[in-house]
């Protein structure tokens, strides 16, 4: 089955080569006949003094032209956003001389530390396990490596795994909404991706799938930067490349500030 | 109003912080109390990451310290020969408090070093305060008044060596004693972010026997340096001293101070002793409670420390 649909791609190529004139754009969709064009509604969010969380806006066509077979299936579309990556630390707590503290911990590594997976129906519905595994569409498909040998037994591992997920879908850095992508049309689609107040700063990745019968057509990636701007870059800058001149900064404010208030306040 | 704070990472109610530093500023002012072990909390359980909490309220000390020694200068009510000898050991134990906090972040412990600690010590103190408050109530209730110090009794601290003198606390004292109690205070409270003042006023009235009224003043001083060396070491060690949620809480609280202060004018020493002590107790018992019973979540997540992207 894998080779004949390797096959059939190699013929689309030779054809879409020889019919010419298509854009460099849709090379790779044409080999399928079917193509995705994706884009978001910014490319920067800028975190000021105000940010109290925003949304981003992802849309895009699937273009489909004579070549495209036709399927019972409908289309799939899957958009995942992901932060940076970090390490996390799962801890859990336990009775130790009678009050409860941490006790057993277990390192993730590579985790992302945003993740918002938004499809047009249930992701299991919508491919096998390998594929969606492999591009992280639904939280229940994300591979999380150990980052290095702890006490907790593998047969313990999955209830932290099924603890950093919760927490994190709590905290609102991860989410699987399906049925979030909305169809505008035959090929018009759009969803809206919250991102929180708590979001992670950094550079971040928009990925978007078209998928049709269990297998993947095409997919589009979008770089989305989340950054503090202003006063509050400037500050985090300050507190982390000279933190001596943050502390003396901060003592100095407060001082004054108390001395103004001694002042002001000033009862003799 | 939501105000995002650039070393918390996260926007809150810009009122609510303001309010919760009037409040704890009511009460310091009521109690001639720094108020820090009754912020830090406060500031957990709002949601803003411990580390960051204790950092920046140690920052919060150093102005409502402040506050309160340019009031004492003025009246020349500080020794400041004996403040410096206390800063020595402050400086001690801050550094050690830091470099303890460090540790105990990257092993996952420091949230249970911070309510035990809080458990023992406001428990402890909590319980001496009010035993000491209600003997005082039913002494002046039977009509008997109650007995002052004598200056010149010595006890076993009056035996050491490294002898100093204190012109200004007409004092005469072994070095040693002063030089641990500034550690263990600055240690605590680089640990716990309190000013400490609630038990370096008792330690250098009865241990010391440092007249009163130079007390206050003195302690005020050696909070503020000593709180000051740990914004610093914080700074430098966790980067966790958030300015914007300091300032904030710093002018709440140098208001409310001012309200708690008058406040404090009509209630008796006795009264004022009672309720603190009733305070004290009450966060100990807190944090007691969240120790000993079981939590909803057992689990807990951390970002682990990595090399920060500069951004």
């Amino acid at each position: 089955m894998n080779t004949s649909r390797r096959s059939s791609r190699c013929r689309h190529v030779v054809v879409a080569t020889l019919a010419g004139g298509l854009a460099a754009l849709l090379a790779s969709g044409a080999a399928r006949a079917e193509s995705l064009v994706a884009d978001i509604s910014a490319d920067e969010v800028r975190i000021e003094s105000n940010f109290t969380g925003t949304r981003i806006v992802v849309f895009g066509e699937i273009a489909r032209d004579a070549l495209t077979v036709g399927r019972p299936d409908p289309y799939d579309i899957a958009v995942v956003v992901t932060g940076p990556e970090v390490d996390v630390t799962t801890r859990r707590k336990g009775r130790f001389l009678g009050i409860w503290v941490n006790r057993d911990a277990e390192t993730f590594s590579d985790v992302p530390s945003f993740l918002a997976v938004h499809t047009s129906r249930p992701p299991h519905e919508m491919a096998p396990r390998s594929v969606l595994e492999r591009h992280r569409i639904g939280l229940h498909f994300l591979n999380l490596p150990i980052a290095h040998a702890s006490d907790v037994p593998i047969t313990d591992r999955a209830n932290f795994r099924a603890a950093l997920l919760r927490l994190r879908v709590a905290s609102g850095l991860f989410a699987e909404r399906s049925g979030a992508v909305t169809f505008l049309s035959e090929s018009l689609f759009r969803t809206t991706v919250p991102l929180p107040a708590n979001v992670p700063v950094g550079d971040y990745t928009v990925s978007t799938y078209l998928l049709r019968g269990g297998t993947l057509l095409a997919q589009d990636e979008q770089e989305l930067r989340i950054a503090k701007t202003g006063f509050e870059q400037f500050t985090f800058w300050l507190a982390h490349q000279y933190s001596a001149a943050y502390g003396l900064i901060a003592i100095l404010l407060a001082i004054f500030t108390g001395w103004l208030a001694g002042v002001i306040f000033r009862r003799d | 109003m939501q105000i995002y704070l650039p070393i918390a990472e996260l926007p809150v109610n810009m009122f609510m912080v303001f309010g919760m530093g009037g409040a704890v500023g009511f009460l310091s002012g009521l109690f001639g109390i720094g108020g820090g072990f009754l912020l830090t909390p406060l500031l957990i359980f709002s949601g803003i990451p411990p580390a960051v909490s204790v950092a920046t309220v140690t920052t919060q000390v150093v102005a409502s310290s402040a506050s309160g020694v340019v009031a004492y200068w003025r009246r020349k009510m500080i020794d400041f020969k004996l403040a410096w000898v206390l800063l020595v050991g402050g400086v001690i134990g801050s550094a050690v408090g830091v470099w303890l906090f460090g540790l105990l972040q990257k092993l996952g412990q420091l949230d249970l070093v911070i309510s035990l600690s809080y458990v023992t010590f406001l428990s402890a103190i909590g319980g001496l305060m009010l035993f000491e408050s209600l003997r005082a109530m039913a002494r002046r209730r039977a009509g008997a008044r109650v007995p002052s110090r004598q200056p010149g009794k010595h006890n076993w601290v009056h035996g050491l060596p490294l002898k100093m003198r204190f012109y200004r606390s007409r004092l005469y004292v072994s070095v040693i004693p002063i030089v641990g109690l500034g550690a263990i205070i600055g240690f605590l409270g680089t640990i716990l972010g309190i000013g400490g003042g609630f038990m370096m006023v008792p330690a250098l009235i009865y241990l010391l026997r440092v007249p009163t009224n130079i007390v206050i003043g003195t302690s005020l001083l050696q909070i503020l340096f000593t709180m000051a060396a740990a914004t610093f070491l914080h700074a430098v060690s966790t980067q966790s001293v958030d300015v914007v949620l300091a300032l904030t809480l710093m002018i709440g609280g140098v208001i409310g101070a001012q309200f708690g202060a008058r406040m404090g004018q009509k209630l008796r020493g006795d009264q004022l002793r009672l309720l603190l002590a009733l305070l004290v107790l009450s966060v100990g018992v807190r944090f007691a409670v969240n120790l000993l019973v079981q939590p909803d979540e057992l689990f807990s997540v951390a970002v682990s420390p990595l090399v920060e992207a500069t951004r």
